[in-house]
């Protein structure tokens, strides 16, 4: 990422001070969204979401596997999230690796549940065929194409975009297996059950910069950051992650100012990617 | 095909298209179409005293581009000149950079060039204003002029042996840019002009257009004349860096965040940005009574485009 | 298996000397120099180009010319099966290198002294002849960024099953077992860069394949000088005066 000067860092600052970022934005705005979906045909969902020159790819695959013997009435996810060196030259190599596995742990933690399993965003009792022995298993995937800034949103609402683009083959079953057999499967070719997004969370991050906090950074403004915190908001408005980034210490009250906050604006965000969501799946329908 | 990265609705679709159609045809209008791809032969009359330049190379007798761009013809010089490349220096030209780097007796600024151009610290004016020799004193405190990613202004002086150019920031007008912000947009779209800094009274906004792409937006600056004067503000500065914590007004702060929403805007569409274009995008803005992020919103794209293509139209159309 | 069947037709409708779609679209990725999507049917790629700018690595500067390099990486979810390993497999620097060389031998890099060249090419999705699509993205990649080249790169695939040659084979037929040729051309100056092939064929029929493939890279050649003819015109047009 390039460097600023002291004039830029302090004009950044003071335009946030103000409630007027450099681009025009006022605090708590999100820059222009537009979301497309069935990018990666191949996959069993997928959707590429732009914010503003933000640029991320998720896609989803659903493979026949076992439940977890802990967890026998519930499928497995698997999120990994790969940044591209196409978005920045320093993803060369190993340089993306630190980021990507941030980035993936980070929505792990806001999108699946505790060790239990219980409270995922992601209901994965509908991911069970036949209980104790056969369950889908859904791999995630996030791609980094372009990064400016706000990383963790866009891949947040870029996965709710693809999981609502994503259909399930319907699974027929041969009764009269018994014991520890696996049953045998036929997977259907034409039917598809579309995947229940109504409970799966976004991603909103608040990043303090002086006195104040931004939504949406820019990476320019993440530079100045003292610290973040991403908080992933349900629909019901229940927080089901959250994590704090950034070495600065936060007076607990300023956390909970954050999290109303962020729980206000969610609303916001959940409606602006529905409608896009839909505007993107009609468009997909057309072609 | 290079799309227009944002997001459309149908109808913003078509108006854009009519818009991009009607440029389309005022250019094919006035220009004969000299478009070439790489390895493509450039018809030439007369082959023997052509001089070949810049994109073009030879093979098996005829003249071949190396590049995509548009053919020029200059007397006997043939030559490609490229649309979306990395800047090309001309000795004179008004550049803005940012340090990346402070060496022995210079700096060395990132320009969107093949190489980082070089600032000789004898190319500089010293803070106490007096022409002498520079000492290693002088060497030593040179960061007290330029730190590393500073954002310089400064003139192309000439080209190196290497390849590499050679910087100049004496004159008053040149040196150490604060209080804005800086823009990159490709090179092809700043038009080499009698004048790069504008000094917009009105909104309080120095703009400056550098040559090679990078734009700068900030506070006005007073130019200052008198070298007493810098000496007394180079002192308080040593003691205080305090220049920049001054509050900037919320009307300048407006109008800078407006020109350069302006700039983006003029940028993603591929139109030349010349003064003229900017203030007008502005105008338009404000008689819709937009808000300053809303510029950088679909509907606004699509109005702009229209309106220039309107501009264009009408020149056309007063010249012909 | 049979992947010509008695009509004369392929696995997914087509004829043996038939390629499947080509569609290539320009300045994908706003922040690189240059950058362009090439799809040759389900095969999708993204290749982007930082530079020519100063060498980031001093040890590696070279004086009197650039410094090409290249990364090939896949994602994750392009393949049939999920790969654990984006980059860093012996298969992804092969291809790194592959391509690297073919592009540096167009690219004119002794105009460019002491810089540096990142080609990086990103596979979104892989269904046979990926090899392929990432050097034609590249080289659309490098016209768009105004580097100079000798002259455009075009690459394709044939093989040869059920005693026919096919053009541009996909996943399927390519893990048949029958032989991949894969060749990459200068079209203008008509000269071979990269010649690739696995599995055993005998001599006259590996001219004929090879043939077939080298017609394969000159369409694609066609195809790709029309792309960046229009792209250029927009552009000028776009800009005005």
């Amino acid at each position: 990422m390039v460097g600023l000067s002291l004039g830029e860092k302090h004009f950044i600052q003071g335009g946030i001070d103000q409630n007027l970022r450099s681009d025009g934005r006022k605090r708590d705005a999100y820059r222009p969204i537009s979301i497309e979906t069935g990018v990666i045909p191949q996959a069993n969902g997928s959707a590429r979401i732009r914010i503003g020159a933000t640029e991320v790819i998720a896609s989803v695959k659903a493979e026949l596997g076992r439940p977890n013997a802990l967890q026998p009435d519930k499928g497995k996810v698997a999120i990994f999230v790969d940044c591209s060196p196409v978005a920045e030259p320093m993803f060369e190599g190993r340089g993306g690796e630190e980021l990507s596995t941030e980035l993936s742990v980070a929505l792990q933690r806001c999108l699946m549940g505790g060790k239990s399993g219980a409270g995922a965003g992601i209901d994965l009792s509908s991911l069970i065929v036949a209980e104790g022995k056969i369950c889908w298993d859904l791999y995630i995937d996030g791609l980094v194409i372009s990064s400016d800034g706000n990383l963790l949103d866009a891949l947040g609402a870029a996965i709710k975009a693809a999981l609502s683009n994503t259909g399930i083959p319907r699974v027929q079953v041969a009764a009269g297996a018994s014991g520890d057999e696996q049953p045998e499967v036929d997977i259907s070719d034409e039917e598809f059950l579309q995947f229940d997004t109504s409970g799966v969370p976004v991603i909103v991050t608040l990043t303090k910069v002086g006195r104040h906090y931004i939504v949406d950074a820019t990476s320019e403004e993440e530079s100045q950051m003292s610290s973040a915190v991403s908080v992933s908001i349900s629909r019901k408005g229940h927080i089901c992650g959250l994590s704090k980034r950034g070495s600065a210490g936060l007076d607990p009250s300023v956390i909970s100012d954050m999290i109303s906050v962020a729980r206000h604006i969610s609303e916001q965000l959940i409606n602006k990617l529905d409608s896009e969501i839909s505007a993107a799946e009609a468009d997909e329908d057309e072609m | 095909m290079r799309g227009i990265e944002i997001s459309l609705n149908q109808t913003q679709k078509i108006r854009l298209q009519r818009a991009l159609k009607q440029l389309e045809s005022l250019y094919l209008r006035a220009n004969f179409n000299a478009s070439v791809t790489v390895a493509d032969t450039i018809p030439v009359s007369n082959e023997d005293t052509i001089l070949k330049g810049h994109g073009t190379s030879e093979r098996d007798g005829e003249v071949v581009a190396t590049l995509c761009g548009v053919v020029e013809r200059v007397n006997k010089l043939v030559y490609v000149r490229t649309l979306r490349a990395r800047y090309k220096p001309e000795i004179g030209d008004i550049i803005v950079g940012r340090v990346v780097e402070v060496a022995q007796k210079r700096w060395k600024l990132e320009i969107n060039f093949s190489q980082d151009a070089v600032l000789m610290l004898s190319s500089m004016n010293l803070p106490d204003g007096i022409q002498r020799r520079r000492t290693a004193l002088d060497e030593l405190n040179m960061r007290s002029i330029f730190e590393e990613n500073d954002v310089v202004c400064g003139e192309v002086r000439n080209f190196q042996n290497d390849g590499g150019i050679q910087l100049q920031a004496r004159s008053q007008k040149y040196g150490k840019l604060e209080k804005g912000q800086l823009l990159t947009i490709p090179p092809y779209l700043v038009k080499r002009q009698k004048h790069h800094f504008h000094h917009l009274e009105h909104y309080g906004v120095d703009l400056i257009l550098g040559c090679n792409g990078f734009i700068w937006v900030g506070e006005l600056v007073e130019a200052r004349d008198c070298i007493e004067e810098d000496q007394l503000n180079n002192t308080e500065q040593q003691f205080t860096k305090s220049n920049t914590t001054k509050e900037m007004p919320l009307e300048t702060r407006r109008s800078i965040c407006q020109i350069a929403n302006a700039i983006r805007v003029l940028s993603i569409l591929g139109f030349n940005v010349t003064l003229e274009v900017i203030l007008e995008t502005i105008d338009l803005s404000r008689t819709l009574n937009l808000g300053i992020d809303e510029m950088l919103g679909p509907e606004f794209h699509v109005l702009v485009a229209e309106r220039e293509a309107e501009r264009r139209t009408s020149m056309t159309k007063r010249k012909g | 298996m049979e992947f010509v069947n008695p009509e004369g037709l392929r696995l997914d409708g087509r004829r043996p000397m038939e390629m499947r779609q080509l569609r290539a679209q320009i300045g994908a990725v706003a922040k690189a120099d240059g950058s362009a999507v090439f799809e040759m049917g389900n095969t999708k790629v993204i290749a982007a180009v930082y530079g020519p700018r100063e060498v980031q690595n001093r040890s590696q500067q070279i004086n009197d010319q650039a410094l090409v390099r290249c990364e090939y990486s896949m994602a994750n979810f392009s393949t049939g099966d999920r790969r654990r390993k984006p980059k860093g497999d012996r298969r992804s620097t092969e291809i790194s290198l592959v391509i690297r060389q073919t592009m540096e031998e167009c690219i004119l890099t002794n105009l460019m002294p002491r810089s540096q060249i990142d080609i990086y090419v990103q596979v979104l999705q892989a269904d046979g002849g990926t090899r392929s699509a990432c050097i034609n993205a590249a080289t659309l990649a490098l016209a768009d960024a105004g580097i100079p080249m000798r002259d455009l790169v075009t690459s394709c695939s044939a093989g040869f099953l059920n005693s026919t040659p096919l053009l541009d084979l996909n996943y399927v037929e390519d893990s048949a077992g029958g032989p991949d040729v894969t060749v990459g051309i200068l079209p203008k100056v008509d000269k071979v860069t990269l010649l690739q092939m696995d599995a055993k064929l005998p001599i006259d029929t590996f001219e004929n394949v090879m043939q077939l493939a080298v017609e394969g890279c000159k369409a694609i050649a066609n195809y790709i000088r029309e792309v960046l003819l229009e792209n250029t015109k927009q552009l000028e047009y776009r800009r005005g005066l």
